[in-house]
């Protein structure tokens, strides 16, 4: 544990080493992602100006829901999201080998060496868009409820980067991933524009079991509006531990299915 | 002409090599649709109306706008500009006795061309499939100046990229730029909501800028609505044509000279 506390400290200190080479780049995916949940709340801004609610929730539970949305974006984009993404093409090209050979998790490395954080800012940014959406949703802070909801957040971080990771490591085994890159993009931006409360039915099973991005800033909401009931947050739960548990089987299979150079 | 011609149907034999694109392309158009369905179905229980919207009204101005967006295919344009330019091998557009911008009009006609009949396929699928009630207007005059907005918007989009790529001459990296400009013209090119769901005065501000009818006026008055803004709204595109050609013009003369074939 020590060890990989060490590893983690100094892939965080060459992260920086070598972002201060590209300084103009460093905040882009801060304006990129900032842009987006901007236009997000503008949208539903205008939605809540001709009808009351949406799904049960009203607009305080809405922008609750984007900035809770952006938070876990925002910290996926600052930990793991560069270092993930790039699995696929270490596996194809074999440049897996390097990370297999080094005395440390090969799946911690590639999930930190690439921190960012230019996306900081987004995190604050997020963090304002969930004190406003508090305010209006009329949510009293305090501090069982705030432990509460960072449980959620960082739980629901553990599903977010659980799917990621499985995605990628499907390059274990097939050519490319990038199709179901895509569909993984246009369930985050669906997921992103519409809260769990929406789905039903065969679109329920779809966006909260079989690829659970539905629920990821739903069950933290729910937690802050006083919905979360107790077989919601043991599903939650459930679902992050069941995906871990894919997760880390689906890897491990990889690796060991994983014949070196351009497999 | 007959050269911008060849070059088109080079780009439209082109597409068929990534056939699984194709059925890609047409799967995910599935997305806006779905969103529009499960976001207004939730909002039109017990609603009859929204924003003089009827649920199957709001579903074929989704199925509509999804599918004008997905055929301004013209964001490529100002991505490879801007990587061509980067690493140097935009000379070769340079060599070849064509106008830049003519080729990749071209391109893009090409292109449109091709998946015109895949994503007009994937609209009907998705109309069956969800089982919309599809809201179309009958009047021929309406639909001819719906056609001709939609041909000056994608012509618009054309400009605006190919004037955005050549901005890497000036600014070498543009590409968090580019990013930005996506995620803010689905919002004011209304593919994301109505714009006449947005409050009066910034629906009038927007009326005054050519987004306003790349895709969401030629989808209202498809489905209808609008009728009045359809020869003012032509006349506008048309002027905003006119003056990004003379500000490609500009700087395109003032730029290219920046150029030095080496890369960035």
């Amino acid at each position: 544990m020590r060890k990989n506390f060490r590893v983690i400290k100094e892939l965080v200190r060459l992260r920086f080493q070598n972002l201060m080479m590209f300084r103009l780049g460093f905040f882009g995916p801060f304006f990129v992602d900032g842009s987006l949940f901007l236009v997000q709340l503008l949208v539903f801004d205008a939605v809540y100006a001709n009808v009351d609610e949406i799904g049960g929730w009203q607009r305080g539970e809405m922008i609750l829901y984007i900035g809770t949305f952006s938070l876990l974006n925002a910290v996926n984009m600052v930990v793991y999201f560069f270092g993930v993404g790039g699995i696929p093409d270490k596996i194809k090209s074999g440049e897996m080998d390097l990370y297999l050979t080094k005395p440390v998790s090969p799946l911690l490395r590639l999930s930190l060496e690439s921190i960012n954080p230019g996306s900081l800012p987004l995190v604050v940014m997020s963090l304002i868009i969930i004190a406003y959406g508090a305010g209006s949703a009329g949510v009293r802070w305090n501090p069982k409820l705030f432990a509460g909801y960072l449980f959620w957040v960082l739980l629901m971080l553990v599903l977010y980067y659980d799917l990621e990771v499985l995605i990628r490591s499907l390059s274990f085994f097939v050519v490319s991933t990038a199709k179901m890159q895509k569909l993984e993009e246009a369930c985050i931006s669906l997921s992103m524009q519409l809260p769990g409360t929406v789905y039903y039915g065969i679109y329920k099973l779809i966006f909260c079991f079989l690829l659970p991005y539905g629920i990821m800033a739903t069950l933290p909401v729910k937690y802050l509006a006083g919905e979360c009931t107790l077989p919601a947050a043991l599903y939650g739960i459930g679902i992050t531990v069941l995906f871990s548990a894919l997760t880390a089987l689906v890897w491990k299979t990889g690796i060991r299915h994983y014949n070196s150079v351009s497999s | 002409m007959r050269k911008y011609a060849e070059i088109a149907k080079a780009y439209l034999k082109t597409q068929l090599v990534w056939r699984a694109d194709i059925i890609f392309n047409m799967i995910f158009t599935v997305g806006r649709i779905l969103f529009a369905y499960l976001l207004w179905g939730t909002i039109f229980e017990g609603r009859e109306q929204v924003a003089g919207f009827t649920f199957h009204g709001m579903l074929s101005y989704y199925i509509i706008n999804s599918f004008l967006t997905q055929l301004e295919m013209s964001s490529g344009i100002s991505g490879e500009l801007s990587a061509r330019i980067r690493n140097g091998t935009f000379s070769k557009y340079l060599v070849i006795p064509v106008n830049v911008e003519g080729y990749f009009t071209a391109m893009e006609v090409g292109t449109v061309v091709f998946y015109l009949f895949f994503d007009f396929l994937a609209a009907v699928v998705w109309i069956f499939l969800f089982g919309i009630e599809f809201v179309f207007v009958k009047t021929f005059s309406i639909i001819l100046c719906a056609g001709i907005m939609i041909l000056l918007g994608l012509f618009f989009m054309v400009q605006l990229n190919f004037f955005l790529g050549i901005l890497t001459f000036q600014y070498e990296e543009i590409s968090t730029f580019l990013m930005i400009k996506d995620n803010l013209l689905a919002l004011v090119t209304g593919s994301i909501i109505p714009l006449t769901l947005l409050p009066e005065r910034v629906v009038e501000l927007m009326r005054l800028l050519p987004f306003y009818y790349v895709t969401y006026l030629p989808s209202m008055l498809l489905t209808g609505n609008n009728r009045q803004e359809a020869v003012p709204g032509i006349v506008i595109m048309a002027v905003w044509c006119i003056v990004m050609q003379l500000v490609i013009h500009f700087y395109w003369n003032k730029y290219i000279r920046k150029y030095d074939g080496v890369g960035i």
